[in-house]
């Protein structure tokens, strides 16, 4: 039995042990083994040179990573806390992402950002925010958001093997929250795109990614008491994502609420949801209904209000059902 | 090293130092700051010094969420304090100051109010606790974001040298912030502009758990400012009127147009990063040990017991009342109502967009 945060430490280990190529970076991922324990017992194991504490900047650590990357090692960057990409969102959306399109396919940067995210820890607006909208929508990135520990270790394995730039955002809320055994296997992957049913239903689809799963499965249980039998998808991935098994399931039910702790606007649900619309409208019974943040900041006294929580995605299964 | 007062020179090897360890006067000019003041300094230090302890008791029972203790750091944010002109300078301070802001004269209750996330919090508890924010003192709101708050604290130079205000901006930042594009994007700025601006590094030789020759190759941080066409002083910042007296100078020759200096006071973390950090992981505890010897607090008392100007009654007689002060700011802390969750959408916007209207009421029900 094994949490995320541990699963993402003895991933990384397995990666390492398998691919001298492979390195990490990023601060206090050293000796400390990161503030949130994710890179716990490496440096012991790897020493100071493929287990690299870093300077403060985000900059130098995301545009290293495709320098290295370029040179051929494997770098799995940390950055502390997803809110704080943004000092190197450059380097991402300027260099890893255009790297090969723009050098017609010759150089190419095979790297994992990995990176905390998601709100509920009383972390206010620079520790809780969830920018994956802004990863989706640049092209030349690929980006997972796992919610479980054995998703956590197939996405990582996956990722590392990928020859292209991908970003790893881990939903710190459930970084310790949950505990479940995991494959020994160290070729365990999970592919990329592909979306999880973490239970079947007959009424309404549920789905969601990332933290927000917590509050969907309970959502889910809630529901089962009132004797509504919900399903529910975990995305897993979101660049690429599994359209082809939500439509599928959303048609077959014609109900479907999708959550999402990101703010409303552009929030990656408001992309799902358009493809329902546009592909598979007829089968529909009610329109989609977006369950997310607000539009605002993350707040820090309201930290939990914030959230998509079960609460009120039962009122938006209501109007679903009731449509 | 130091021609006479008010005459550093830049660039010195040996960071400059105007007490002993002892508390003896070692510079060769006077110091001419009065008693009270030189009182006053000491008896802040020790207020930030109990206000960190009492934040840590705080955090452990729950009523904050978070502490980055600012231990060690006293003598160099009391200092800076002193070294502007209070109400008419502004100050980009960082998470670790809230020893400087109060000693700029934040009130307590709007420091505890907005540490515990109080509804009293002047910024309407928006962000986590050790985020100090003042209008009324230029105290420019906080950002969590490691020195994003430099390039606007240069920006605030700027607007005051081109409308000639005689204001000067003081900026602090640890040594890890000197990393981030930021403070070289900030600091270029400043330099090729002549902006009214101080910047101070509180060098703790941590940023979390990395060493400081894990964050730059350069000897300090204070020969930086030579490539950036500015004055660079290397300060002991155990040593309150070292930093003052540096600090001091900085500012009135950025008022008087000479423009910006920056200035590394080296400091010692004494707590953890913070309440979520583990510091025993990375440093033993000899060292800690080590760095108490050098205590800013115990070098400061015994120069003004040396002079008479404090005793034991004195530091005894200030506890009590400043603990006192802080009990009586919790209780009235603890009487106040919940923050209101509307608050949630307030502020966004000068005026409320259509959108988080629908988004409000529709939350509210
Ligand atoms: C842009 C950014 N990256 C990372 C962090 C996480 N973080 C918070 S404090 C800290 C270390 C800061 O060290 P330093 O600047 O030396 O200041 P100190 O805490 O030692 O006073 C880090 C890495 C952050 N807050 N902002």
């Amino acid at each position: 039995m094994q949490t995320i945060v541990q699963t993402v430490a003895r991933t990384l280990a397995e990666e390492m042990q398998r691919d001298e190529r492979v390195v990490v970076m990023g601060e206090d991922v050293g000796k400390r083994g990161g503030v949130f324990l994710a890179t716990e017992g490496l440096f012991d194991k790897f020493g100071p040179d493929r287990v690299m504490d870093t300077p403060l900047s985000e900059a130098a650590i995301i545009g290293a990573a495709v320098g290295m990357a370029v040179h051929g090692l494997r770098p799995v960057a940390e950055i502390q806390f997803a809110d704080y990409v943004f000092p190197g969102f450059d380097q991402l959306v300027s260099q890893a992402a255009k790297l090969r399109y723009r050098s017609g396919g010759t150089f190419n940067a095979p790297m994992v950002v990995r990176m905390p995210a998601g709100g509920g820890v009383k972390g206010g607006h620079h520790h809780s925010q969830n920018p994956e909208t802004h990863f989706v929508h640049t092209p030349g990135l690929k980006v997972v958001y796992p919610s479980t520990p054995s998703d956590t270790k197939g996405l990582l394995k996956t990722a590392i093997r990928d020859e292209d730039p991908v970003v790893f955002m881990e939903p710190k809320r459930l970084y310790r929250a949950i505990k479940e055994e995991v494959p020994d296997d160290p070729d365990f992957t999970v592919p990329l795109g592909k979306a999880k049913i973490r239970q079947t239903g007959d009424d309404l689809v549920l789905i969601s990614y990332g933290g927000s799963m917590a509050e969907t499965a309970k959502a889910a249980e809630e529901l089962a008491k009132q004797q509504i039998s919900a399903e529910v998808i975990d995305l897993r991935s979101l660049m690429p994502w599994d359209k082809e098994t939500v439509l599928e399931r959303v048609a077959r039910l014609g109900r479907v609420v999708l959550v999402s702790e990101s703010p409303y606007t552009l929030n990656f649900m408001s992309e799902v949801s358009a493809c329902i619309c546009e592909e598979i409208l007829d089968s529909l019974l009610a329109p989609p209904l977006r369950v997310t943040g607000f539009d605002t900041p993350y707040p820090y006294a309201q930290d939990r209000e914030y959230l998509p929580g079960p609460n009120r995605i039962l009122r938006a299964v209501q109007k679903v059902l009731e449509y | 090293m130091i021609a006479d007062k008010q005459n550093f020179s830049p660039f010195n090897e040996e960071p400059i130092s105007l007490i002993s360890q002892a508390g003896e006067w070692t510079a060769p000019f006077a110091c001419d700051l009065k008693d009270e003041q030189l009182k006053t300094m000491y008896q802040q230090m020790l207020a930030a010094r109990l206000m960190d302890e009492r934040f840590i008791k705080l955090q452990r029972s729950g009523k904050m969420s978070f502490v980055a203790p600012h231990s060690g750091h006293e003598a160099a944010q009391i200092a800076a304090a002193h070294a502007v002109r209070v109400g008419t300078d502004w100050l980009f301070p960082y998470y670790r100051d809230y020893g400087m802001t109060y000693a700029l004269g934040e009130p307590l209750i709007e420091i505890f109010a907005q540490v515990t996330g109080s509804r009293l919090d002047t910024a309407k508890a928006r962000q986590m606790p050790m985020h100090p924010s003042s209008k009324e003192l230029n105290i420019f709101t906080g950002a969590s974001a490691i020195a994003s708050h430099i390039p606007p604290a240069v920006g605030a130079a700027i607007s005051m040298k081109i409308r000639e205000t005689g204001q000067v901006v003081l900026t602090s930042f640890g040594d890890g912030a000197t990393s981030e594009g930021d403070f070289h994007a900030a600091i270029n700025y400043a330099g090729a502009q002549g902006a009214p601006v101080v910047f101070l590094c509180e060098n703790n030789r941590l940023a979390i758990s990395v060493d400081f020759n894990k964050q730059t190759g350069a000897e300090n941080i204070a020969i930086k400012a030579k490539a950036y066409g500015m004055p660079g002083y290397l300060v002991d910042g155990m040593d309150v009127l070292a930093c003052y007296y540096v600090l001091q100078e900085c500012v009135e020759n950025a008022r008087a147009g000479l423009g910006p200096s920056l200035v590394e006071a080296q400091v010692q973390r004494f707590g953890a990063h913070s309440s979520a950090d583990d510091d025993s992981i990375y440093r033993s505890k000899e060292e800690l040990e080590q760095m108490r010897q050098r205590d800013p607090l115990l070098r400061m008392r015994r120069f003004l017991e040396n002079q008479g100007l404090w005793s034991e009654r004195d530091e005894n007689l200030f506890k009590k009342e400043i603990l006192g002060e802080f009990q009586a700011i919790i209780d009235t802390l603890a009487e106040a109502e919940k923050v209101p969750l509307e608050w949630m959408f307030d502020d966004v916007y000068a005026e409320m967009l259509p959108h988080i209207a629908e988004q409000k009421k529709d939350f509210l029900g």
